[in-house]
């Protein structure tokens, strides 16, 4: 029996590098190489595609991927897990079955684990009593929005995972499980971990590692404060962990790779998208993140040990996506002298435009890019003059109609507006998806495991 | 001159819904204190503006000499529904590092 998992983040998101997967794939010695695909409304995005087709509402990304190494991690005895099946893993599954067949690939076991989507049954679960109340403001109003509702997927634990690996899986490709759970789930198979009382120190220990490894180069220079610092990002190594059955870790990354893993490229991850630090509550567990200990222990080597965590909730997030109307926005760049009295005057008549077209909005936004755009009120006001100010303006109304009227009131002064002023190409009305986070109960959420065999 | 936490702290932020974080890292064990003394709920609130609308909190990771802010209300009702080109509060993290340090 091994003490001692080897596991690589392969992706820290949809439209992360391949290259730095397959190099840790190729070298790295891996038992286990997992994949984050998911962002909070990712299924809403392919909920819509599989509407209109069936075969679709995977991650297509994750399926080149797994099809790209799935020859090689045979060969290397590296097992991939993902969520990159979206709302439809079986779907992604087959695909990739069907690539494997094509290829005269044999003896390769691929696992779709799903349960997570519960768009079908928000009325089964109003009807139980389940009252939807929103996470964060409180609001229990959720019928309001039910006819809009696009997505509703549950972030569920690692035990499909678990059931997929203990059958043989050399491929598990699941919905959406929380995004440490690939890395949980392959921690908790290796050693027979259970969900239980008496592992909740060691479920905590795998959770903060997942959390660590989870956005790939996060931990390994990647959004660094000390980017400046970091070496051939543009040929960055993805963090890999070394998981010891007693529940200590160590981080590093492969050699002759681009990023660094040291203390504060992995406390930088650790804090990253976190609340308390104490409960970073996850369907596997709770971890705290405030008893570890962090020491460096080699060249791109960091030690994690001290690490604990309680017994997993008993309910489990719910993210609802709902559609909520359209976003229209617009750009323009005017040039010195006196860019941001130029860009400020653009302002107005953008506004008198506006009037002009009977544009109806529910929220509208003015930024001076160069001014303000990014740190907003915490950004003081320009010491000497600008050498060229962008305006940009974002309007949220009900209607693409209405929205559409922010793209040609734009439009509109390229003639009327400043000399000299730049647009670039006009952007699209986009609809936006808002999120209505809740909990469900555990119990209700069992997860399925199909397993294909080519 | 007073010094800045830029020239004390490195710091990350993200998003979840419409709540943003900001993790803030000592650069040297010995400059923790004063991130405790500088980063305060009323200071974040009153640097921030209207961008962050609702309560604010500070966690302390004393083990490794690090904060966390946690800003409700903080993204213009989160990423996909936001106004804001910086959808997910990847920038407001730089925004602290304009905060004086309390001496």
């Amino acid at each position: 029996m091994k003490d001692v998992v080897r596991l690589g983040s392969g992706s820290g998101f949809w439209g992360d590098a391949p290259d730095p997967a397959m190099e840790l794939l190729d070298r790295g010695g891996l038992d286990y190489l997992c994949f984050d695909f998911l962002a909070e409304l990712t299924m809403a995005l392919l909920e819509r595609q599989r509407r209109k087709d069936k075969t679709a509402g995977y991650v297509p990304d994750a399926v080149t991927m797994m099809i790209d190494m799935m020859a090689l991690a045979k060969a290397r005895g590296t097992r991939l897990i993902s969520n990159g099946g979206g709302v439809n893993p079986r779907a992604a599954a087959e695909r990739i079955a069907a690539a494997a067949r094509a290829r005269g690939l044999r003896g390769l076991r691929i696992a779709a684990v799903d349960g997570d989507n519960v768009v079908d049954r928000i009325d089964e679960f109003v009807g139980a009593g389940i009252r939807l109340t929103h996470l964060e403001t409180g609001a229990e109003d959720f019928a309001h929005h039910r006819n809009a509702v696009v997505s509703a997927s549950v972030y569920a634990d690692c035990s499909g995972i678990i059931a997929a690996l203990a059958d043989g899986a050399d491929i598990v490709i699941t919905g959406r499980v929380s995004d440490s759970a690939p890395y949980v789930g392959a921690i908790m198979h290796e050693f027979g971990w259970r969900h239980d009382a008496a592992h909740a120190d060691r479920i905590g220990a795998a959770i903060t590692v997942g959390h660590v490894l989870e956005c790939a180069a996060g931990a390994s220079g990647g959004m660094s404060s000390r980017f400046a610092d970091m070496p051939d990002m543009g040929r960055v190594g993805f963090p890999l962990a070394e998981f010891h059955r007693d529940g200590t870790a160590e981080i590093t990354k492969l050699a002759n790779t681009g990023g660094r893993v040291d203390a504060f490229t992995v406390k930088e991850h650790l804090l990253y998208e976190i609340a308390d630090p104490a409960s970073y509550i996850m369907p596997d567990g709770i971890a705290d993140f405030t008893t570890l200990r962090l020491s460096e222990s080699g060249p791109d080597r960091v030690r994690l040990s001290g690490m604990s965590g309680r017994p997993r909730p008993d309910t489990w997030k719910l993210l609802i996506g709902y559609d909520d109307g359209w976003i229209g926005e617009g750009m323009l760049f005017v040039p010195w002298p006196d860019a941001l009295g130029r860009a400020r005057k653009a302002r107005e008549t953008l506004l008198q435009r506006f009037e002009r077209l009977g544009l109806v909005a529910d929220e509208m936004q003015f930024d001076f890019i160069g001014i303000d755009m990014l740190h907003g009120p915490a950004a003081p006001a320009p010491q000497h003059e600008m050498n060229e100010v962008g305006l940009r303006v974002a309007v949220l109304t009900r209607s693409r109609e209405q929205a559409e009227k922010v793209r040609r009131a734009c439009a509109n002064l390229w003639i009327m507006g400043p000399g000299g002023t730049s647009f670039g190409a006009p952007l699209k009305p986009r609809p936006v998806i808002a999120a209505w986070p809740t909990l469900v109960p555990r119990a209700l959420i069992p997860q399925t495991v199909t397993m294909t065999e080519v | 001159m007073a010094r800045l936490l830029r020239d004390i702290a490195y710091v990350r932020s993200g998003d979840k819904g419409d709540v943003v974080n900001v993790g803030v890292i000592a650069r040297q064990p010995g400059d923790y204190a004063a991130l405790l003394r500088s980063v305060t709920p009323e200071r974040v609130k009153a640097l921030y503006g209207d961008h962050v609308r609702g309560a604010v909190s500070v966690y302390r990771l004393d083990n490794i000499d690090s904060l966390n802010v946690v800003m409700q209300k903080a993204l213009g009702g989160g990423a996909t529904r936001t106004l804001r080109l910086d959808q997910t509060g990847k920038a407001l993290g730089s925004a602290l590092l304009r905060l004086e340090v309390v001496e």
